[in-house]
């Protein structure tokens, strides 16, 4: 294999170098002679960020960082020659990711069940097919693995629980009821490696003694459903589902269920009454489901990222699962990291990684020319996460310590022109939108909390306002029947904790500081700076700006929907935002 | 299909286990789809008839780089594994012209990320 060179100029802002320094090296390799034995590629990403110049050597793997120009005769000197690396400029690059749950997506054809067979699939049900269910619960409870929808209670425990609940006929339920903002690992799981979850549902059926399994997807997920119909389907033709399976005596079938997307459906007691054909409506607990459940037996609910934990924790062994993550949090963790963010995408890394290594290390950190001011995570129930605490190591109790959660791993970043208050208003619209509307303390303390944030956010707010808002939020988090209420007042409470000074802003001075609600912001050309190119013309959605490439522009303020398009796109900045 | 039993399973497991094939593959997950990935998928599969090139065109779930959708990846025998992102009609046809029949790496277009 002849030799490849990657070329990247990391650097953030400024002109791109990349072409300049393709040019020199193959200028240099032209000289001695290698043009026909290197290959010098120019890439997008090359997984560093904000570090000059990187390239990367092929098949050896060196990475460079700051590469000047005077540095390439020495890479092609030691590296293309003589196959040994530059230590001055190397970096020690060691991938954060480390895929369990993915470990197949994006690797196999999700539709083929030959390939998970390939990558050893079903290999865990063989396995544990042999052993007693009780000797597979203590493996789980020895991995240490707690749920992935965002509650973490462990497995094992849960598992355990339902096998000892007596009944005839006991139920596991996948929850593919992905709701939150952002979030969308299950989705990715469900359509690139359906066989994964089903497998992992066969053992969780076997574990606790059900026959019976739910898939309970949302109706917005398609092409997951097409999947997983398509995945089943291949088990019941090839005898991992149905009566028998693998030649033991265990029997077990799944079934589909769609949800109609209400968010309160993901939670496990409304969940339940949605498969039974009821209203999604939650109920008290206890008793918990796994005592009495779907149709009033012993029922077992597991994220759909759980269950796809659980084969390769059973193919390799708890005590592995168990070595990895923090003394607290076993495993890995998927994120979607999305919003403000250069590579949006998911992300998984084992517990205990830093907010910093995911953002930055991975996600490439904000968008050019702006800087990340926090992060949210756990959808609507979590809380928000500012910059100053980027160096936490991710898992359950750390998140919670910060006044966030875990959630199901959405994890949505924002910039420096995101307003707390905004974000808040926007979380909590979307739970009062969601709520049921069974138990009043979710009701009507959702829409009193955010008919005040609106006054805030409008600029009539007083500081009694914020006080009644954490006074409801608190009496929320006691008084709601079922999570979605519980927690709704996070995102207000943990933004009221960090961000009050912006809070503050909104309501003594009527400004936001990040220039973000409409009704405290205004957009003014200023002359002086204008260089009448007529971008902001363009730019303006609501022909709001008039004027001419002589005569300059001028915004009408009457009507001006405070968007903010003609700032961005201004390159000599002559918008003053205020 | 046969009804499997625990040694069908590892025969099965066997056979399909890693071959030094050329292969591209698409992602074919939601973010892919709704970025194009159907249009990449064709043009791959004509484009490799009428090169009549050594490569199986494959469907793959979603690897994660979601941003970078439609997302391609190629291997090529003695040349290294890469991810092509937004790929497009055009490079499309250069991933087969160039990277396959060439033997040389598409410029501008490899997003050179350590997923799995």
């Amino acid at each position: 294999m002849g030799k490849t060179v990657f070329i990247k100029d990391t650097t953030i802002g400024g002109k791109d170098k990349t072409r300049d320094i393709y040019g020199i090296l193959l200028g240099i390799l032209r000289e001695r002679g290698l043009e026909n034995e290197v290959q010098v590629v120019r890439v997008v990403d090359i997984g560093v960020y904000g570090q000059g110049v990187a390239m990367r050597v092929l098949p050896e793997n060196f990475l460079y960082s700051h590469v000047e120009e005077t540095d390439i005769a020495g890479i092609v000197e030691q590296s293309l020659l003589a196959g040994k690396p530059l230590a001055a400029k190397l970096v020690a690059e060691d991938s954060k990711q480390l895929r369990i749950v993915l470990r197949n997506c994006g690797v196999i054809d999700p539709e083929k069940i030959e390939e998970y067979i390939a990558r050893d699939g079903y290999q865990a049900l063989a396995k544990v097919l042999g052993d007693a269910p009780e000797k597979v619960i203590q493996e789980m409870k020895a991995s240490g693995l707690r749920g992935r929808g965002g509650a973490g209670f462990p497995t094992g425990l849960k598992w355990e629980f339902t096998r000892k609940s007596p009944g005839d006929q006991k139920y596991i339920i996948c929850n593919g009821d992905e709701g939150d903002p952002g979030a969308y690992m299950d989705r990715s799981v469900l359509e690139g490696d359906p066989h994964s979850v089903i497998e992992g549902m066969i053992i969780g059926g076997y574990a606790i003694g059900a026959s019976k399994g739910y898939f309970y997807i949302r109706a917005e997920y398609p092409l997951a459903i097409e999947r997983i119909e398509k995945a089943i389907k291949q088990c019941h033709e090839s005898g991992l589902l149905g009566k028998n399976i693998l030649g033991s005596s265990f029997n077990f079938d799944v079934e589909i269920r769609l949800g109609a997307g209400a968010f309160v459906c993901g939670e496990e007691t409304a969940l339940i009454a949605s498969i039974e054909g009821k209203r999604g409506y939650p109920s008290p607990r206890p008793p918990f489901p796994s005592v009495k459940g779907l149709w009033g037996k012993p029922t077992c609910i597991n994220n759909v990222e759980t269950l796809a934990n659980i084969p390769v924790i059973l193919f390799k062994g708890g005590a592995w699962f168990a070595g990895i993550g923090t003394a607290s949090s076993k495993g890995t963790k998927v994120f979607a990291v999305t919003g403000k963010v250069k590579n949006s995408g998911l992300v998984e890394v084992p517990m205990g990684t830093t907010i910093e290594d995911i953002v930055y290390g991975i996600g490439g950190g904000a968008m050019p020319g702006k800087s990340v001011k926090a992060i949210q995570t756990g959808g609507p129930s979590g809380g928000v996460i500012p910059k100053e605490y980027f160096r936490t190591k991710v898992d359950y109790e750390s998140l919670q310590q910060m006044g966030s959660i875990m959630g199901s791993g959405g994890m949505i970043v924002m910039d420096e022109d995101d307003c707390m208050a905004d974000i808040a208003k926007f979380y909590l619209g979307f739970c009062v939108d969601e709520s049921c509307g069974k138990c009043a303390p979710c009701r009507i303390g959702g829409t009193q909390m955010l008919r005040l944030l609106k006054k805030v956010t409008e600029g009539e707010g007083t500081p009694k306002d914020l006080d009644q808002l954490e006074q409801i939020s608190h009496a929320m988090q006691k008084a709601s029947l079922c999570g979605l209420g519980q927690t709704a007042a996070n995102p207000v409470l943990s933004t009221l904790h960090y961000y009050r000074a912006e809070y503050d802003a909104h309501v003594n001075n009527k400004k936001c500081p990040a220039c973000k609600c409409a009704k405290l912001v205004r957009f003014l050309i200023l002359s002086e700076k204008c260089v009448k190119c007529g971008m902001c013309f363009k730019a303006c959605p609501v022909n709001a700006i008039s004027g001419n490439r002589e005569s300059g522009y001028l915004i009408d303020q009457t009507k001006c929907i405070r968007c903010g398009q003609c700032f961005e796109v201004c390159k000599p900045r002559a918008i003053n935002r205020s | 299909m046969e009804k499997l039993t625990k040694e069908g399973l590892e025969k099965l497991r066997q056979q399909g286990a890693a071959t030094e094939k050329n292969y591209i593959k698409v992602g074919f997950s939601s973010c892919g789809i709704a970025a194009g990935a159907q249009e990449v998928y064709d043009v791959l599969c004509e484009e490799a008839r009428k090169h009549n090139a050594d490569v199986e065109i494959k469907k793959c779930g979603c690897v994660g780089i979601c941003s970078a959708e439609p997302l391609v990846e190629v291997r090529v025998k003695n040349m290294p594994r890469v991810f092509y992102g937004k790929v497009d009609k055009d490079t499309a046809i250069k991933i087969m012209e160039k990277h396959v029949c060439g033997k040389m790496l598409v410029n501008d277009r490899i997003y050179d990320l350590k997923v799995n």
